[in-house]
């Protein structure tokens, strides 16, 4: 009798645990529909908490009252979504499996990993794309950068913090300053939140970071916002010139876009995408694109391949005419 | 100051105080669950958020993060498994005082020593939060390097150990530390193509397999040789000597966990492990420690507890986060159409003042919550091992798994448990190896941040103050015991005063036998009340201890006086070690050896007249 209750509360725990990763289980089993019949997977490839999980799981759960099936998020976070889109590449292209892709491991990453270890954006189903994400540098006011000229003038090597190697972060300021002519030292961190602390701490000179992280620190004054990457203004950064405008060639964004294995039939990914067509229209999704800075980009999948293997193709020539390489120290 | 109290008026909404419950209570579910962990517990839960007021979406979620901090004691203390990295320290004296049936009082001192840092965390965030923030932005990459160095050398020093094997273990840690896809050049190391490894290890698989998996391996084998009666659990509830002897570690406790937390990345790690090293360096029985001191689970629970208030600072009033669950609710206040940054307090009092105040009342409710709960816990300490371990692999086997969705990190739990089990019948212990390795990625990344920004010149650490002043500490601390050390060769001690210097860093045994060796004495000593090196435990232990006590203190005063006879021999410390590994396998000596070596341990318990009978029925009840 003793080993009852707490027996009884480990196993409890252990229910628990095994709930944790994918709340809302499958449904009714008896449905008579085609598809889908059952829940459907969304991987992430990206820790939970991070903009990518958070874009997924803002559409997943609109997206899946027009399926009529729970979309159940899962985590597998690994070399920036390598790891995930590996593991949905060996699944059944049943769209039962679907996994969300960020533009900066088809278009970024494969500039600075060996070849055998990039992924290929080509060899998936795209169902639709999502939104970009676009890049502001920052300065720390005491630098007295206003703007890019401003550091050429300066006269001095600066150094800069990116969000880490083979990110949009790293790629942004290595052409930026290549093309300045800027002696810049890079100095990679995990993510935007201690690339943007060491700007503000003034332990470097500036970073690129998306615009939703640095916006409420532009306001407040505590970092100077010289220009974003943007292919035009963004609608929540007005004044700020684009690096176009500013005279440099530096067209890079993060985006994101929903994908199924290689051979997923064609009428399941029209339902998925109809089903996130809908889950875009929806008013609460919509206030999260705004209050996270994202520019909808809600194109179809041939679209979105061209846009990302062109990114891929341009940024390729840019950096080997700047004779940078990504992988360096 | 109107802005405070409006602030709880703010807790006191009923659909408030209603969350903040069920925050506390996830919280703490989560924080017993070994693998999920608040940050990904906050992030499933972020839909629900939806519906909800900024306030008490945020007073959940926070709810959630320090109730999980509660929580992962429980798992620590009773089943070896450290669920979070801040609570790696606890294990060490935690999971021994629960091998000597007094797993109540290592709890209930850690959820009272939870509350008051949690508290006074909150006051002082409350005082101080904008003049402090600051100080989280001063800390850059040279500020790290200098604190990781400190962190690495204090885990050399807390180890229950040998020095040496100490060091061995801490260093394979930091190799440990380098597997994955370079940071700077996204080179491979040590991955063998595997993309599982592109990112490293993860905490949890390594922790769960040397501690958890590691200490039920070997227990197997325990068994086989010797039928082993669960572990009598007594005193559900610390003594008052316990609380006496706890106040001044929650004290120093609270107030480390709060600096140390305010900064960003690894602050509540470095703060438990800094509490811990602080209690064992100013204990008169630095011995004790890693065979079940109360101050060293009171000492990193409390200090973790404070550090996880602490660093709401730099997302409140910075909009900085400070580590993942901070950047989770980050989220989660961007969805609520509040961006955290430096004009939240200004801009949204009521959410600032009202998330600070629900912490009052969380810590409250996690106190009342832990004193019917502890009891239920310490209960599982009675089920059967041949029921309870394999209950336990499976949690543990679970819990990596749901930390990434892997099964590679099942196979790491299982690999690491392997190599726990051989480093345990090795004699080596394991809180070094993770230590180095939760600090070593902080200190490489550091180390090469700094250096990109000096320019490869060392001598800018010593250029700007705070790694200046930590640089200058920490050569101090590693030059001062050696200095030591050869002044006393000069002038030759009494082996009692050595006694209080075993806090000293490796440095030290290697350079001296005669300190080596002396510690050993020491310990020998600390069992037996009638010791030659331990008069202040003499007089007060040797006036309460019972009969029986006497008689198993002499079974033990054999191999501690023979170290006792022979200081400044290699013999000593061996035997010294024999003697320990003996008392660990013949576990009905163990348990009554503890019990008798209790009084003088901690000498203040023979004030205390309610848990005397109990030692003394104890041991009535089994036979030698």
């Amino acid at each position: 009798m003793k080993i009852t209750l707490p027996a009884l509360g480990l196993a409890g725990l252990l229910v628990l645990a095994g709930c944790g990763g994918n709340l809302g289980s499958d449904g009714d089993s008896g449905s008579t529909a085609a598809y889908p019949e059952r829940a459907v997977t969304l991987l992430i490839g990206q820790d939970a908490g991070g903009s990518t999980d958070l874009i997924g799981r803002a559409l997943a759960d609109p997206a899946s009252k027009d399926l009529g099936k729970p979309i159940t998020v899962q985590n597998r976070p690994g070399a920036n979504g390598a790891v995930a889109a590996k593991e949905l590449a060996a699944a059944k292209p049943d769209g039962y499996t679907i996994m969300v892709f960020v533009g900066s491991l088809a278009y970024i990453t494969p500039l600075a990993v060996p070849a055998d270890q990039a992924v290929d954006v080509n060899n998936y189903e795209v169902v639709t794309g999502i939104s970009q994400d676009d890049f502001v540098l920052v300065a720390n006011p005491r630098t007295g950068f206003k703007t890019v000229q401003g550091i050429v003038a300066a006269k001095r090597p600066i150094t800069f913090a990116t969000t880490g190697v083979g990110t949009g972060s790293q790629l942004t300021q290595t052409l930026l300053f290549a093309q300045a002519g800027v002696q810049a030292t890079a100095v990679p961190f995990n993510g935007g939140a201690p690339a943007l602390t060491a700007v503000l701490g003034g332990q470097v000179d500036v970073a690129a970071v998306q615009l939703g992280e640095a916006k409420e620190q532009i306001e407040a004054g505590k970092a100077v916002p010289l220009v974003t990457f943007a292919t035009q203004r963004p609608s929540y950064m007005p004044d700020i010139p684009t690096a176009t405008e500013a005279g440099f060639n530096v067209p890079v964004q993060q985006s994101r876009a929903v994908v199924a294995p290689k051979g997923t039939p064609k009428e399941v990914v029209d339902r998925l995408r109809t089903a996130f067509q809908k889950g875009f229209a929806d008013q609460a999704y919509k206030d999260f694109n705004a209050k996270r800075l994202l520019t909808a980009n809600e194109v179809d999948g041939a679209a979105l391949l061209q846009q990302w293997n062109g990114s891929l193709q341009t940024y390729r020539g840019l950096v080997a005419q700047h004779k940078i390489d990504l992988s360096a120290k | 100051m109107s802005s405070v109290i409006d602030g709880f008026a703010v807790v006191l909404e009923p659909t408030n105080l209603l969350y903040c419950l069920v925050g506390v209570v996830i919280g703490m579910l989560i924080g017993v669950l070994p693998g999920l962990g608040p940050a990904a517990t906050i992030a499933i839960l972020l839909p629900v958020t939806f519906g909800l007021e900024p306030v008490t979406a945020v007073i959940m979620l926070a709810g959630i993060f320090y109730g999980a901090q509660y929580g992962g004691t429980i798992t620590s203390v009773l089943l070896r498994l450290p669920g979070e990295a801040s609570s790696v320290v606890t294990v060490f004296d935690g999971h021994a005082l629960a091998r000597q049936g007094r797993a109540g009082a290592a709890l209930g001192i850690a959820a009272i020593g939870s509350f008051v840092g949690g508290t006074l965390s909150i006051i002082a965030l409350t005082l101080v939060a904008p003049v402090v923030a600051g100080f989280a932005l001063d800390f850059g990459p040279p500020e790290y390097t200098v604190l990781a160095l400190l962190g690495i050398m204090l885990v050399s020093t807390i180890s229950s150990g040998g020095r040496i094997r100490a060091l061995t273990a801490a260093a394979i840690g930091l190799l440990l530390a380098t597997v994955g896809r370079d940071d700077f050049t996204s080179a491979e190391r040590f991955t063998f193509g595997n993309l599982s490894l592109a990112d490293g290890i993860d905490f949890v698989p390594i922790a769960m397999g040397l501690f958890g998996l590691g200490e039920i391996l070997y227990n197997l084998e325990e068994r086989h040789r010797a039928v082993q009666a669960p572990t009598k659990v007594t005193n559900v509830w610390p003594s008052r000597a316990d609380l006496r002897q706890s106040s001044g570690a929650i004290g120093r406790g609270s107030v480390i966990g709060f600096v140390l937390g305010i900064l960003p990345g690894g602050g509540a790690v470095l703060s438990s492990l800094a509490a811990y090293a602080l209690e064992k360096r100013r204990s008169k029985h630095p011995e004790r420690f890693g065979q079940g001191a109360i101050e060293g689970v009171a000492a990193p629970e409390t200090a973790n507890n404070a550090a996880a208030t602490s660093s709401f600072i730099p997302l409140l009033s910075l909009g900085i986060p400070a580590n993942a669950t901070m950047a989770v609710i980050f989220g989660a206040l961007l969805i609520q159409g509040v961006t955290p940054g430096p004009q939240l307090v200004t801009e949204h009092p009521e959410l600032f003042w009202g998330v600070v105040n629900s912490m009052y009342l969380g810590n409250v409710l996690l106190l009342i919550m832990s004193i019917p709960l502890l009891g239920v816990f310490v209960r599982i300490l009675r089920v059967r091992a041949a029921v309870l371990a394999p209950i336990t692999v499976l949690i543990t086997l679970v819990g990596a798994y749901t930390v990434n969705n892997s099964v590679f990190d099942i196979g790491l739990v299982i690999g690491f448990g392997v190599l726990g089990y051989l480093m345990k019948k090795a004699g080596f212990d394991p809180g070094p190896m993770v230590l180095a390795f939760v600090l070593g990625s902080l200190l490489e990344t550091s180390l090469r941040r700094s250096l990109l920004l000096f320019d490869g010149d060392l001598t800018g650490f010593l250029s700007r103050p705070i790694s200046g002043v930590l640089a200058a500490a920490f050569l101090a601390v590693i030059l001062l015991p050696l200095a030591r050390t050869l002044l006393r060769r000069r002038h030759p001690d009494p082996a009692g005063s050595a006694v209080t210097e075993p806090g000293d860093p490796a440095v030290t045994a290697v350079a001296s036998r005669p300190s080596a060796s002396a510690e050993i004495v020491g310990s020998g000593a600390a069992a037996d009340p009638f010791g030659p090196a331990s008069p202040e435990a003499g007089d007060t232990g040797a006036a309460v201890a019972p009969g029986p006590s006497a008689a198993t203190s002499g079974e033990r005063q054999g191999p501690g006086t023979a170290s006792a006879e022979s200081p400044g021999t290699a013999s000593a410390e061996s035997s010294g070690e024999a003697a320990g590994e003996h008392a660990v396998r013949d576990k009905t000596a163990t348990t009554s050896t503890e019990a008798a070596g209790r009084p003088h341990d901690e000498p203040g318990q023979s004030g205390a007249p309610v848990t005397q009978p109990v030692h003394r029925d104890r041991h009535t009840e089994e036979p030698e």
